[in-house]
């Protein structure tokens, strides 16, 4: 290759920053529709009418948490 | 019957029969018995078809005296992978080098041949793209239990045990949420591109339309080398030492 690591190392760390902030776009919806989506999984197998509320709740909660978890790794 | 590429033919006026009797064994009843093998999947089969032919010629031409261009290709793209997955992993990131460097690939090879007139790319279809995040998420827990055994499953517990019935939902969320994101982000990125260099050479078929094929590749490069990295980012969190 031309370039060795070390000189290619800032190139790489600039676009998996790009990787990882961009990802955050997709996380939180993402974990908003799988928190809803098991949710209404479980309902329909437990015949209840509930659980899909607590599924979106943690849905949305586990995007915030990635989100908080990336910015603070990035920000250490 | 749906719209079938000359590929896609082809296959099913061989493979038709074996291929919906095969299905039907497995209790799927295909939705066109005489076409059951899609456009999508004919891609599929091309792609890997191409990869393994351009892999077989590598192989019975390397040379370490004079390395031909193809060769160079390849020594370059393996040394990228590599180089990345031992930035971002550390030490022992070599073993991953093989599965990274196939579904890097995989990915960039299905991105480019909608390009060429007769073909469309797979990664253009939301199955293939599922697949792919699939055998990432699959390969990674793989690899996470591999290395820390049973002690994987304590960064689902998070830092305090009394906090574990709410995090274990949160984090079983969050690793599927992953599957979902990669899939999204590929699938809606190559399936926008090739509706928009569509769009334009319907409209203007002279000149505007090269503009969009040139963002058409510099978006299928990005989209594998993001796919790429972030799997990487996903395993290196997987067989990190602090689990």
């Amino acid at each position: 290759m031309a370039q060795t690591p070390e000189e290619d190392s800032p190139k790489r760390g600039f676009l998996l920053q790009i990787a990882k902030y961009s990802q955050l776009a997709f996380v939180l919806p993402a974990a908003t529709a799988i928190g809803w989506l098991v949710g209404a999984g479980l309902d329909r197998w437990l015949h209840t009418t509930w659980l899909y509320l607590v599924g979106l709740i943690l849905g949305i909660v586990a995007g915030f948490v990635d989100l908080i978890r990336t910015v603070m790794a990035d920000s250490k | 019957m749906p719209e079938q590429l000359w590929i896609t033919q082809f296959l099913n006026s061989f493979l038709a029969g074996p291929v919906t009797a095969l299905l039907r064994s497995l209790h799927i009843e295909p939705h066109h018995p005489q076409a059951p093998i899609t456009n999508s999947v004919a891609m599929q089969i091309l792609v890997v078809a191409f990869l393994v032919l351009v892999f077989a010629i590598v192989r019975s031409r390397l040379s370490v005296d004079s390395p031909r261009a193809l060769q160079h290709i390849f020594e370059g793209a393996q040394g990228f992978v590599e180089g990345q997955s031992h930035e971002i992993i550390g030490a022992h990131s070599e073993g991953f080098t093989p599965f990274l460097m196939a579904l890097g690939l995989f990915i960039l090879i299905s991105n480019l041949i909608g390009l060429i007139p007769g073909f469309e790319s797979p990664t253009a279809v939301s199955t293939v793209p599922l697949g792919c995040a699939i055998c990432a998420f699959i390969y990674y827990n793989y690899h996470g239990l591999k290395h820390s055994g049973l002690a994987y499953f304590k960064h689902f517990v998070g830092p305090l045990p009394a906090l574990a019935p709410l995090m274990i939902p949160i984090e079983i969320i969050s690793h599927l949420a992953r599957v979902m994101s990669l899939t999204i982000r590929l699938y809606a990125n190559m399936f926008a591109g090739d509706m928009v260099t569509l769009a334009f050479f319907s409209l203007i078929p002279l000149l505007l339309p090269v503009g969009f094929l040139g963002l058409h590749i510099f978006v299928s490069f990005l989209q594998a080398y993001i796919f790429l990295l972030l799997t990487t980012v996903y395993l290196s969190g997987a067989v990190a030492e602090e689990h």
